[in-house]
């Protein structure tokens, strides 16, 4: 009996080791990229300098996979378990509206204005996202958008002006592959996950289409929506794109661009650094641009990026609030965007000298930056983006018609909006 | 019948002395395979909490009018299906060959188990390069050999993707196969074949009617596992297609419900059918072929 009450009194002992009741200092553990993402270096940094000026604090790094589907799907499993950590989580801008309503992140109003801190300075666009039924549940941290990366060097050795419609693409492309035996014209990420969702939103805006109103009503199934899937399915079928496009996400785009396969790519800011690397066989050879669009229309961008929202079952939210305002302070993000190369949230960084001179191609950036869009705005919003990438993806691969892929959606988004199917 | 031998005092202490062992099976076995139930039978989305409420058997009912899942489940039959008589045939023609006396035969049963201890999400990585359509070797060779005028995306194709998954499953999972046949061989006695040979029986009827029958315990044991494995299949297919190309099988479906959608109830739903599915196919080898084949007298 005397054995089992030492077992018992270890065990505890053991526990309030774990949870720190016993220790005087505060751990705070925050979330970030995958080691080998750029982020990861800088926050590491970042972090050593919060705790030599907070020695009552101590931050541990939370390394997720590269994955955004699968860190959805960690805190997912973690916060329906109300685990307390990490006690800062990096969320995708499509996940803010979800994590509202379930209640998995606190919003950030009262913080905000008890320490007076003023958020003009961040993007719009960003800001939004962040923002559910009036209330800011994150601050943006770093920033994205889609955009069109093209062979300057075989554009002017043909006379060709960078495209703007995406009639103007599929001519310049199929015009350059004959002449220089260059297989593949145009790659873009075509598999069904989430970054097809994104492409085809790009499509869609870009010819005057929409998935949801104001009013939050689904308009997805109109001519303009139609008619932008036939010219995805038209680049395969032409040659303008390789068929095995319906298996490429961002990296395997990049892999056949930076190989100098291909003449155009849509793909994320990130891209540029890579292209541009000294070992790069299409290095200072790319120009990026928005992304193409219909005849009289008006190119879109799809928006994405990365906040950081406060866990809901956290034991020290006043702290995370505060590690969450230094490393989104004006000096950090511009480590953050000369560093890892990651576009800063606040708009007067894009007035920077050492910032323009570390990503030159941002001065074009910004505009696109402004005008890019949301992605649908709802808390059910895996549900339709995984509709999107579904039906687009069949109709792609030949499955079914574009038209028939298009009615699918909007009758199964239908459904998910109106609360149907779960 | 131990009853009349053992004191009261004895059959307690037997009694006591399984207990650990049942309160662990239910907890954790039977509590969570309750709780699924209990979930399956409730409309509840982890980013509702507050719309949770029972909706009984709505979930089942919703099930087999959802597209999506009769989908799942057609795939997932045609998976199990084909992959494991695929496995079946490999793994039996490879006990055979591992069975004979060769140079080098430890080496090669050594060798043969590679596959299966390469963890599938590796081996699978693996898989989606060999498929790629621009720098896969599939390709390269078959154009170098003039039998593809241009590269062909095995894994975006609809109805190829299927059949290049069960080609990378059945390459991983034959040798699991083959070993557990080869195990059933080598306790045949080899005197039978002596005397069927005595009695002037030719190979194939060796085969057909010695080798065969010795070997059912073996093959239904083999087949057994396969099964339930292919019927859950999950990490081959989410590493190449993510259930794209119409490829998605039931777990894949499962995983999306329940953690990507949050979709709990639904969640579950098909959770208890995929046990149900899995249940039934043990149910009909053991009772079908254990009784035919005098497994079970």
């Amino acid at each position: 009996m005397r054995k089992v009450g030492l077992i018992l009194v270890a065990l505890l002992f053991g526990l309030f080791g774990i949870y720190g009741i016993s220790a005087e200092k505060i751990t705070l553990i925050v979330a970030s990229g995958s080691k080998t993402s750029p982020s990861y270096a800088v926050l590491a940094k970042q972090a050593e300098r919060y705790m030599q000026m907070h020695p009552n604090i101590e931050i541990k790094i939370q390394e997720m996979p590269w994955s955004s589907t699968l860190q959805h799907d960690m805190y997912a499993t973690w916060l329906s378990g109300q685990l307390p950590y990490p006690d800062i989580l990096r969320l995708d801008i499509i996940w803010p509206p979800e994590f509202a309503s379930a209640g998995w992140v606190i919003p950030l109003d009262e913080y905000i204005e008890a320490a007076g801190i003023d958020l003009s300075d961040f993007l719009p666009g960003p800001i939004n996202g962040v923002t559910w039924q009036g209330k800011i549940y994150a601050i943006p941290y770093f920033t994205d958008a889609g955009l069109l990366y093209y062979r300057k060097d075989l554009l002017e050795k043909y006379g060709f002006e960078p495209p703007e419609t995406f009639q103007d693409l599929k001519e310049q492309a199929l015009y350059i592959m004959e002449k220089e035996g260059i297989p593949n014209g145009f790659v873009w990420q075509g598999d069904a996950y989430e970054g097809l969702t994104c492409d085809f939103l790009e499509f869609l805006w870009g010819n005057g289409g929409d998935v949801l109103d104001a009013q939050g009503n689904v308009v997805i199934d109109s001519p303009e929506a139609v008619e932008a899937l036939e010219i995805m399915v038209d680049y395969i079928k032409s040659g303008v794109s390789p068929e095995g496009v319906t298996t490429y996400k961002e990296e395997d785009a990049r892999n056949v661009f930076q190989r100098g396969d291909a003449i155009f790519m849509r793909n994320w800011p990130y891209a540029w650094k890579k292209l541009n690397a000294p070992d790069s066989p299409v290095a200072g050879k790319v120009g990026v641009k928005p992304m193409v669009h219909g005849p009289g229309k008006k190119s879109a961008a799809t928006l994405g990026g990365w906040n950081l929202a406060i866990n809901a079952y956290s034991r020290h939210p006043k702290e995370a609030f505060d590690f969450i305002m230094y490393l989104t302070s004006p000096e950090n993000m511009k480590e953050l965007a000369i560093e890892a190369g990651l576009s800063p949230t606040r708009a007067s960084l894009y007035k920077n000298p050492q910032v323009l001179a570390a990503n030159p191609f941002w001065k074009y950036f910004y505009d696109v930056l402004l005008g890019a869009r949301p992605r649908p705005v709802h808390p059910r919003y895996p549900e339709i983006s995984n509709v999107i990438f579904t039906e687009v993806h069949r109709a792609l691969t030949g499955e079914i018609t574009p038209a028939q892929a298009i009615k699918n959606m909007a009758d199964r988004i239908r459904q998910i909006v109106g609360g149907g199917g779960g | 019948m131990f009853r009349g031998t053992l004191t009261a005092s004895q059959r307690r202490l037997a009694f006591g002395l399984v207990l650990p062992a049942l309160f662990v099976i239910l907890f954790i076995n039977i509590y969570p395979l309750f709780q699924s139930f209990i979930l399956s039978l409730q409309e509840y989305n982890a980013k509702f909490p507050a719309q949770r409420h029972y909706v009984w058997f709505g979930n089942y009912l919703k099930l087999f009018r959802d597209p999506e899942y009769l989908a799942a489940l057609r795939t997932t039959f045609f998976f199990t299906f084909v992959s494991v008589a695929l496995e079946l045939f490999l793994g039996l023609g490879a006990a055979l060959i591992m069975n004979r006396p060769f140079f080098g035969r430890g080496l090669v049963r050594a060798a043969v188990l590679i596959p299966w201890a390469i963890p599938t999400v590796i081996s699978a990585r693996m898989w989606e390069w060999m498929y790629n359509d621009q720098f896969g070797v599939i390709n390269d060779i078959l154009m170098h050999l003039h039998l593809i005028p241009e590269p062909i995306p095995w894994l975006g194709r609809p109805g190829v993707a299927l059949w290049a998954i069960i080609i990378a499953d059945v390459w991983k999972t034959m040798p699991f196969m083959a070993l557990l046949l080869l195990a059933g061989l080598q306790v045949i006695p080899e005197e039978l074949y002596e005397a069927a040979v005595i009695d002037g029986a030719g190979t194939f009827k060796r085969f057909w009617y010695v080798t065969l029958p010795l070997l059912r315990p073996a093959i239904l044991v083999s087949l057994i596992f396969r099964t339930i494995d292919a019927f859950r299949v999950f990490d081959v297919v989410f590493v190449l297609t993510g259930g794209a190309s119409g490829t998605k099988t039931l777990v894949v479906l499962n995983r999306e419900v329940f953690f990507s959608f949050l979709n709990y109830g639904y969640g579950s739903a098909i959770s208890v059918t995929i046990f149900a599915f899995i249940f039934l196919i043990s149910l009909a080898y053991i009772k079908g072929f254990g009784r035919k084949w005098r497994l079970i007298e």
